[in-house]
């Protein structure tokens, strides 16, 4: 009976947790390794969280749109648009050009097409290749947990170019998309891929 | 594991009585069984829509929360609403499954010499199970990659994310302070922890923890979740996939606030996996970084990568064998090794596997790096023990049945 018990008893320990703390002293060191290359010091959040190196596409910018810096899935980026919410990126990106032009047409609650209404789709001159031109309008929902922004309209290109899919890409409210077309078009005119 | 005295079983029981009575049953050990066979089926189908290491995660927590687990994958939704199938969580079950074993299979099992083969073989799958227990709690895991001719002497963690803290002198970290993911990844929402180092002028706070998330620009995108704003930036959770990314491909982040002593706090600034430089604070004319990477692994000795080969099937990609010679260095000596699939070095208590290399698609003559998985695990040998142990355990009570066999039937022949 004794041991029964003690056993019990050894069990209860045992499997006990403890509970949180506030507060924790730091005494864990570590020492210089072969993987500790060179910091800036005083790096501005822009350098901290971008890879700052030359974008592998190039275009002009045209006059009225405000050069954004770059992000990981934007290499090229620009608002416009007098409401300061119309958009423009040039990215690379994965995957066919129908997986994206269905991937946009999502966004705009739109049905996806498939190869037949892929090729029904207007073609456009982009980067030494020829892309789709995609268009939707509607509520467009951008992802990444981004509230749905109705009255939107779509504008852009997707082209497959040396194994790598492109794409220009117009979103904002449909009146100021609809005004920037001639200026999208000199503007994907002048995309091209520097490496 | 059948009562040792049948007569105690008739007696009425003290509370006590009755519970040990319970913990070391036989129904115990099959209803743990059956369900422990159930979890492993869940959570295999679980882990096709939701990722491995979430599922182990879910399946495998020691939080006390995950008790009873709720399965979750396509065969138990009915349009689109998840049917509850309460399960109690796999860690538990198998702490359960421990104290059964040590209860009913060592202390309350029958005694005597027709049972050591029993008594040997629940030794065994009590020391697998503790062994699976040293292996979850204490075990390391990282890995190494190496250029062909370049040294290293550091390994990477896969998953865990730590905030180091360093003093800057000569432009180079002097000191560097480690904050370590378990001490950081349950700061969720807004939980919060201060660190004091004894050491440094001041203390740090750390905040909002995210364990997969990318510092993003408020001018691309506005907060959805009202996010705090840290030098225009903020931190976004990274959107669930519709194929869940492998954890190793997580970036954590956090908030965070110096704590200067006698002093006011800092503005909150934003630490993350995915950052390229560390954030710098001064204090006087001293300078400190304050960064969050995965955890860097300082080995005991350096590794060279003196050549790297691949073999591939012949017309496949699929590799038959790939061979890293690499020179071992360590207080002033150097010694040669070979390490390929199947064939780790052991060294010190680390465990050197083939894991992978590059650049795939390599041309002739171009320079190759290999990657290593790095192993620390006090319980690496154990499962091959236990079994050992249970393979014993069964001949010896084979070899005891066969002896009762030919003795009693020894003795029968005798009378006739």
């Amino acid at each position: 009976m004794k041991y029964r018990a003690a056993s019990l008893a050894a069990c209860v320990v045992i499997f006990s947790g403890c509970g949180e703390k506030k507060e924790t002293t730091v005494t864990e060191t570590r020492s210089l390794t072969t993987k500790d290359g060179a910091i800036k010091l005083f790096a501005t959040s822009d350098e901290r969280f971008r890879l700052i190196k030359p974008s592998p596409v190039k275009a002009d910018k045209p006059d009225g749109w405000q050069a954004l810096p770059a992000s990981q899935f934007r290499l090229l980026n620009y608002r416009f648009g007098e409401t300061g919410m119309g958009e423009v990126w040039v990215s690379l990106s994965q995957g066919t050009v129908l997986d994206n032009a269905n991937r946009w047409l999502k966004q705009f609650g739109k049905p996806s097409l498939d190869q037949a209404g892929l090729a029904k789709l207007s073609s456009f001159a982009l980067a030494g290749s020829t892309g789709v031109r995609v268009t939707a309008e509607g509520d467009y929902a951008g992802g990444m947990g981004a509230a749905e922004k109705p009255g939107f309209a779509l504008a852009g290109v997707i082209a497959s170019v040396k194994g790598q899919i492109i794409t220009v890409k117009m979103v904002g409210p449909k009146a100021e998309v609809e005004e920037a077309q001639p200026v999208l078009e000199t503007f994907m005119k002048s995309v091209r891929i520097t490496e | 594991m059948e009562p040792a005295d049948k007569s105690l079983a008739k007696a009425p029981r003290s509370l006590p009585g009755k519970v040990f009575d319970l913990l070391s049953g036989f129904g115990l050990a099959t209803i743990t069984l059956i369900l422990l066979g159930l979890l492993t089926l869940f959570a295999t189908l679980e882990q096709v829509e939701h990722g491995l290491y979430p599922t182990i995660n879910k399946y495998f927590s020691t939080d006390w929360k995950s008790i009873i687990i709720l399965p979750d994958f396509e065969f138990l939704r009915i349009n689109d609403k998840l049917v509850p199938i309460p399960v109690p969580g796999g860690y538990w079950l198998c702490a359960i499954l421990l104290v059964n074993l040590i209860l009913g299979g060592m202390i309350r099992i029958r005694k005597g010499w027709q049972h050591y083969g029993n008594l040997i073989s629940h030794f065994g799958i009590i020391f697998l199970l503790v062994g699976a227990g040293v292996t979850f709690h204490y075990s390391e895991r990282g890995n190494m990659a190496i250029n062909e001719g370049e040294s290293s002497n550091v390994a990477v963690d896969y998953l865990e994310y730590v905030v180091e803290v360093a003093e800057i002198k000569a432009g180079k970290p002097d000191k560097i302070h480690v904050i370590r993911g378990k001490d950081i990844a349950n700061l969720e929402g807004e939980k919060r922890r201060k660190f004091r180092f004894p050491e440094l002028p001041f203390d740090l706070e750390l905040t909002a923890y995210m364990n997969d998330c990318v510092p993003v620009s408020s001018t691309e995108r506005a907060p959805d979740q009202n996010q705090y704003i840290a030098d225009g930036y903020f931190l976004m959770e990274k959107p669930k996939l519709a194929k869940a990314e492998p954890a190793e491909s997580y970036t954590a982040g956090c908030y965070a606030r110096i704590l200067p002593h006698g002093g006011a706090k800092s503005a909150p600034f934003i630490l993350a996996g995915a950052s390229f430089q560390p954030f710098t604070y001064r204090v006087g004319e001293r300078v400190f970084t304050v960064d969050m990477h995965k955890r860097l692994w300082v080995m005991p000795f350096t590794v060279k990568l003196d050549e790297f080969t691949a073999a591939f099937h012949p017309g496949t990609t699929m590799a038959s064998k790939f061979v890293s010679k690499v020179t071992r260095s360590e207080n002033g000596g150097d010694a040669k090794a070979t390490i390929q699939m199947n064939e780790p070095m052991r060294y010190e208590g680390l465990t050197f596997f083939q894991a992978s290399y590059g650049p795939i698609g390599a041309g002739p003559g171009q320079k190759m790096f290999s990657i290593f998985e790095i192993v620390k695990n006090p319980a690496d040998q154990w499962p091959k023990y236990s079994l050992i142990i249970v393979a014993i355990g069964m001949a010896v009570t084979f070899l005891i049945k066969l002896g009762s066999f030919i003795v009693g039937g020894s003795h029968k022949k005798s009378h006739v």
